[in-house]
């Protein structure tokens, strides 16, 4: 089970970032060719995450490249370098329906033919940033086999949504679209990621949203900052009585393997196999801490 | 590759390197390196540099290189950036890229 | 999206809103603002500005940053931003003029020194061989002989006073090396003024016509905003020019002596010829001494033919007067390009 916390973003054409944003320790990275580029520099950037996909730091953390759009004079060709340079993961940004990620599959099956790389390999992922990409979530998030997560991006959602962050208490601008995503990941059995805090110099705001999204349910969140990694792994860090109840639950269950029973059951109360993976990701929390 | 205009790739901030392309009337690549490391790793630039050039096929060209402690994959990135654009080329020939 | 702070470029012409903050923090760093400028990096942070670099065809100048914001990653952004600049606006050969105690900042953004005028300014390129590679193309042009000689010609327009000039100095030499100065100037191009020189010495066969060269510096492109004074600012100019002929050019051509025409009209010219005695025959330097060579200017009834009267009679298009004082080749094309007012009568 791949944890998921926290998802790195770094601009694809800033070489210092580039160079060393594999020493925090993500648990994903993105490369972005999207919005962190301008014009005038997305053909250098595209060099730049191509030939970073290949440097041996990071083939240790699952490596994700945000593309452009499709419908962009840059999308096809940044697909061309995520895929050749075998990243794990190509994000769509400003997914809007199902269609969009067939196309795409078609787009990666083909350039994995073309260059070798097994066909299936690369997973995709969606990001939301609209009303409609909030209401086709489900659809998008099961248009195909390779999908393994959904993201909310809330800046430009928030903007379709003509409103804006509130800043305090529960949010309620982001909860139909939070809710939404994460029954579209959940029903897909994909992981959903949360918004990105962008106020770097707030770490009470962002551990505030952190504990929003945790509650939810949220996989982990879009980070912009390395400094958010630590912030953030440490709020997911499961409590000692979460992890002693996890270590019971799997112990129950390996022992009812051992017997070879079909059912697991943990003081007198059946334990279903969800909750059997729940107790897996917290001890791989536990561990990651 | 044929540099047929001047072009520029990268920037002068740590970690990453400015890479200046010209065409040269002469059949020869002119390569002038400059780096805050040149003691340490100048062998190592130069072979990433001369190694990147030759894999484009780039025989003729005035090239000239302020670095500022990059890895190997950022010099072979703007270096392939600069000669792309000297070239005035859009299509990338992957197989020379990796 | 930068850490360092909101960075944009910014056209004076447009007269935007942001020239008062650039005026103002070039003044707290004692810099005026150059009117040549067409174009300034600019970095903003929560709204105020913090740093400006100016852009003038190949010549940088005005890089000032605000003291609470003097740390490296800002600065090489914004050096990185205004080569970036220039070279979209298609200038890859960039020079910059720094008063020497700045010459590690403009390391970083790389530059290179090529001459300085003590305690004065630091002339740099943004290249380490450039000027070498200028001069190897300049070595192959070497010419036999014991008297090299050497001149620089605005020719604003050329006029038989050059002519004369440029006949006497060759006359002098076994080789003679001209070099017109590359600028637009107001009223003709640096191509329109090449042409004419390159059609009034037509005659002389032991001379070579040198395009404009990068390392031959204009008055106009010299930047004056941070000397302050304007004696100080010409003689600084006059300076970096002559240290630049006499450090690379001159030793690549193996040029020894250098012509002039005695200037009684204009005060700047003047004063540069005696800057010219200073700097390329008295001044200790490891290049060799040139020696100058000063030539009375071609007179007609009295008066030095000079390229100001020229150009003044063009204003009253005295196509007759200015007929005396240029050669056939200039007063064709003078009277094509700038043909007398039709009167038109009904």
């Amino acid at each position: 089970m791949k944890l998921r916390r926290s998802m790195l973003f770094v601009p694809g054409e800033n070489a210092g970032m580039l160079s060393t944003s594999f020493v925090y320790k993500p648990d994903s990275v993105m490369f972005d060719l999207e919005d962190a580029v301008s014009p005038s520099e997305k053909d250098a950037a595209r060099l730049m995450v191509y030939q970073a996909l290949g440097h041996p730091a990071y083939r240790e953390i699952e490596r994700v490249v945000r593309i452009n759009e499709l419908n962009t004079e840059f999308g096809l060709k940044d697909l061309e370098a995520a895929v050749r340079g075998r990243a794990d993961v190509v994000r769509l940004p400003k997914t809007e329906n199902a269609e969009e990620i067939h196309a795409l599959e078609a787009h990666v099956a083909r350039i994995e033919t073309a260059c070798g790389r097994p066909v299936g390999e690369t997973k995709l992922m969606a990001a939301i940033e609209s009303a409609s990409g909030v209401v086709n979530a489900v659809a998008i998030a099961t248009a195909s086999p390779r999908m393994m997560a959904i993201a909310l991006a809330g800046f430009d959602y928030l903007v379709d949504m003509h409103t804006t962050r509130s800043r305090d208490g529960w949010e309620p601008e982001l909860f139909y679209a939070r809710a939404a995503v994460l029954h579209a990941a959940r029903s897909a059995h994909i992981d959903a990621f949360d918004v990105a805090y962008g106020n770097v110099n707030d770490d009470e705001g962002f551990l505030r949203e952190v504990k929003i999204a945790k509650q939810l349910g949220f996989n982990g969140k879009s980070l912009i900052h390395p400094k958010q990694i630590e912030l953030l792994h440490k709020a997911y860090e499961p409590t000692e009585a979460e992890i002693a109840h996890a270590k019971r639950v799997i112990t129950a269950a390996d022992e009812a393997h051992r017997k070879g029973l079909g059912v697991v059951s943990l003081d007198g109360k059946m334990v279903d196999p969800p909750v059997i993976d729940e107790a897996e990701m917290v001890l791989q929390m536990a561990a990651a801490s | 590759m044929k540099i047929i205009k001047q072009a520029i790739a990268g920037t002068l901030e740590s970690s990453d390197l400015l890479v200046k392309v010209a065409p040269s009337d002469k059949e020869r690549r002119d390569v002038v390196i400059k780096s805050e490391v040149i003691k340490q790793f100048g062998k190592q630039i130069n072979r990433v540099v001369t190694d990147t050039l030759d894999r484009l096929s780039v025989s003729s060209g005035e090239i000239e290189i302020e670095d500022k402690g990059a890895l190997d994959c950022v010099i072979r990135a703007r270096v392939q950036a600069a000669i792309l654009r000297g070239c005035g080329s859009e299509e990338l020939d992957w197989e020379k890229l990796s | 999206m930068s850490v360092t702070g909101d960075f944009c470029t910014v056209r004076p012409k447009d007269a935007p809103p942001e020239m008062e903050a650039i005026r103002k923090l070039l003044a707290a760093n004692d810099l005026e603002l150059d009117d040549r400028i067409e174009a300034f990096v600019v970095c903003r942070r929560q709204g105020r500005l913090v740093a400006c670099a100016g852009l003038d065809h190949a010549t940088i100048k005005c890089v000032a940053v605000a003291e609470d914001a003097r740390g490296e990653s800002l600065s090489l952004e914004l050096g990185s931003r205004v080569v970036k600049l220039a070279a979209e606006r298609g200038q890859f050969h960039l020079f910059l003029y720094s008063a020497p105690h700045n010459l590690p900042f403009f390391r970083g953004w790389g530059f290179y020194p090529l001459v300085e005028v003590p305690q004065l300014v630091v002339l740099m390129e943004n290249s380490p061989v450039a000027i070498e590679k200028y001069c190897d193309r300049l070595r192959e042009q070497r010419r036999p002989g014991q008297k090299i000689g050497g001149i620089v010609l605005n020719a604003n327009p050329f006029t038989l006073g050059h002519r004369y000039l440029v006949e006497q100095a060759a006359a002098a030499c076994d080789w003679l090396h001209a070099f017109v100065v590359r600028e637009d100037a107001s009223l003709f191009s640096y191509a329109d003024r090449f042409a004419l020189v390159t059609a009034g010495v037509k005659r002389i066969n032991n001379m070579t016509l040198h395009p404009g060269s990068d390392y031959i510096i204009s008055r106009a492109t010299f930047p004056g905003y941070f000397l302050k004074e304007k004696t100080t600012i010409d003689r600084s100019w006059a300076a970096i020019d002559l240290l630049l002929f006499r450090e690379y050019i001159a030793p690549a051509l193996l040029i020894n002596r250098r012509y002039v025409g005695t200037e009684p009209f204009d005060a700047v010219t003047h004063d540069y010829n005696a800057d010219m005695k200073h700097w390329l025959q008295e001044a200790p330097s490891a290049a060799p001494a040139i020696t100058v060579v000063e030539i009375p200017r071609k007179s007609i009834r009295g008066r030095a033919i000079s390229a100001s009267d020229v150009r003044r009679l063009l204003a009253q298009r005295d196509f007759s007067k200015i007929g005396e004082l240029v050669p056939p080749t200039t007063l064709q094309f003078l009277e094509s390009k700038f043909p007398a007012a039709v009167r038109v009568t009904r």
